[in-house]
């Protein structure tokens, strides 16, 4: 039996909402992620923000901030911070370290250990976030090919942005400061969901065009970015 | 040790050598030029002698305080002055809680230099009654948020919430001229502070190998750059304090050409100083005469004929005019700053209290 989706998806949810009562409900699996919680017959909201649904049993809370709350099956962009025996300490913005372990690389053996110094900036994937436990990272996808994971070149600029931001890199349709910057000058940019995007170009100065650019019309609405995007490509025109 | 892996700041490699890249081309990576100064907002709070400065991303909040303390022995007639500053791990989690950090101290003490050495505030008009009683006035300084370049926003809103302080108006009166009144600020005016100029930070960091110069660095630039100093310079182009704390060498021409940058600088800070002290004046002016309505306007002006001749009067007077806010600023009488005055009675602050407590608090100075 398909069940019937709450009628509060899309919409915005605070914390203490009840979204859907399990007591009328037939046997069926529900998935809960960030931001929902179980409490007795009830799926209760945790946090201020969107409440997301998909297709067929999945549901979330999506807000934006400025910490990264760490979820399995993310790909974010970390900062070594240290080197253990096992493990490499990565920075995601999350409240803890994330361990990164040695041998989570393609082909990954005790023989070969990549060797990072602090401050290398990787794009990895999220493999495990349980409470009260450092989130485990992985740099292999799960056919353990290392995909497009692994360390970014060593130019270009990371920006800091809010976590909602940073997803609306992501969508589709694309951005449109992102998507009308992209038609007039190259770039290669990077998004991490927790709230960071690495930005390069041949030229610095179009890295901190874009960068800006983008950072800026996190503020702005829809028609207040496209006037904004024009003016830009106007100004670089000159 | 993760806990302060975590807390501290650590930038990628991307990072640092972008940002000495790209200062290569003469670019910043917030687009500024290396001689831009960032956005100033001045704003002030509903109380007099409090400031926000706003720089970039760099939130500092001041606040001054008077108090009547008894001078140093050495300096009779000159009033005190300090800076307390406040680093809280909410500006950045880098700073701990509870002891200040080596960048605390070093704030505080160029904001401090800076002010008291080039004698920016007239210390001898402080003072009530030479070697007994001056004024002591404080200033707390709260970052409440760390975008760099502290040092220039803290000694900014130091300067704007100097210039708004006002310190209620003393008298000396009495039979034996040794009698002390503290007039409220609802009935005699309070009086500014007297500034003879206002000094200026400005930071400069040095950047990459070729140490190249930028003024106002942001958090970024300062985990990069290789040193930094700080000038302070008032509008008559006067230096007033140089600090240049370890790090990378620089040539004396670099620093003569630092020199005149700030100075210009200076004159910009100084002039959005001024003009946004000028308007919160007149806001405050007109504060004032909406307050006030017709009718306790009059009492307020027969209190102004009375209280000098007798200050029990002044009981009665601030009970009648009790809608102007007097609730929270009646107390007369030295020791502003004590809070158990606050629950006695303007009665009790007739004159024979008012020496035994002189006397108590001189022991405690003195022990």
């Amino acid at each position: 039996m398909e069940a019937k989706p709450s009628n509060l998806v899309d919409q915005l949810v605070v914390p203490g909402d009840v979204i859907l009562d399990l007591s009328n409900m037939a046997n069926q699996t529900l998935k809960l992620s960030g931001g929902l919680r179980q409490d007795g017959d009830s799926i209760c909201v945790m946090k201020a923000g969107k409440l997301r649904f998909m297709k067929p049993n999945k549901y979330w809370v999506e807000s934006s901030q400025k910490r990264y709350v760490p979820s399995a099956g993310d790909n974010v962009l970390g900062v070594v911070v240290d080197t253990k025996p096992e493990n490499f300490l990565v920075d995601i913005k999350g409240p803890a370290l994330a361990f990164l372990p040695v041998l989570s690389f393609e082909g990954g053996t005790r023989r070969n250990i990549p060797k990072f110094e602090v401050g290398t900036l990787l794009y990895v994937s999220v493999v495990s976030a349980n409470p009260g436990m450092n989130p485990e990272l992985s740099c292999m996808d799960v056919n353990g090919k290392a995909a497009e994971y692994g360390v970014l070149k060593e130019e270009g600029y990371m920006f800091e942005s809010s976590t909602g931001l940073a997803r609306s890199l992501l969508s589709s349709p694309p951005h449109p400061v992102l998507e009308g910057l992209g038609k007039k000058l190259s770039f290669e940019i990077a998004v991490g969901i927790n709230g960071r995007f690495w930005v390069n170009a041949l030229q610095s100065s179009t890295v901190i065009l874009v960068g800006n650019a983008i950072q800026k019309s996190e503020s702005l609405s829809l028609v207040q970015q496209k006037i904004y995007l024009e003016k830009l490509l106007k100004s670089i025109q000159l | 040790m993760e806990q302060r892996l975590a807390n501290s700041l650590i930038m990628t490699v991307n990072e640092k050598k972008f940002i000495e890249n790209a200062l290569v081309s003469d670019i910043r990576v917030d687009g500024r030029r290396p001689f831009d100064y960032r956005n100033l907002t001045i704003r002030f709070g509903s109380e007099d002698g409090s400031s926000e400065v706003q720089l970039g991303k760099t939130q500092v909040l001041a606040f001054v305080t008077g108090q009547l303390v008894q001078p140093y022995r050495d300096r009779p007639n000159e009033g005190t002055f300090a800076i307390y500053t406040e680093f809280s791990p909410m500006a950045d989690p880098s700073f701990e809680p509870g002891r200040p950090g080596d960048s605390a101290i070093e704030l505080g003490r160029i904001v401090d230099r800076g002010l008291r050495e080039s004698r920016a505030v007239d210390t001898e008009s402080l003072c009530v009654i030479a070697g007994k009683l001056v004024w002591s006035i404080r200033i707390d300084l709260h970052i409440i948020d760390n975008g760099g370049n502290l040092v220039d926003a803290a000694n900014i809103a130091a300067l704007a919430a100097l210039s708004t302080f006002r310190r209620p108006e003393c008298t000396i009166g009495g039979e034996d001229g040794q009698e002390l009144t503290v007039h409220p600020p609802d009935v005699r005016e309070p009086l500014p502070l007297i500034m003879h100029h206002f000094p200026v930070a400005v930071t400069f960091g040095f950047i990459g190998k070729e140490n190249i110069v930028v003024i106002d660095p942001t958090h970024y630039e300062e985990e990069v750059m290789g040193g930094s100093l700080t000038a302070t310079l008032n509008t008559n182009g006067d230096v007033c304090a140089i600090q240049k704390a370890g790090g990378d060498g620089v040539l004396q021409s670099v620093i003569m050409q630092c020199l005149r940058i700030a100075s210009v600088k200076a004159g910009d800070i100084t002039s959005k100083i001024k003009s946004a002290v000028e308007s919160y004046n007149t806001q405050r002016a007109l504060r004032k005469i909406k307050r006030h309505n017709p009718s306790s306007a009059v009492s307020n002006a027969a209190k102004h004929n009375e209280e000098s001749t007798q200050v029990n009067t002044e009981t009665k007077s601030i009970q009648q005019s009790s809608d102007t806010n007097t609730s929270a600023s009646t107390h007369d009488v030295t020791n502003i700053g004590s809070p158990e005055q606050q629950s006695k009675t303007l009665k009790d602050a007739v004159k024979p209290k008012h020496k035994k407590r002189k006397k108590s608090t001189s022991n405690a100075n003195a022990s």
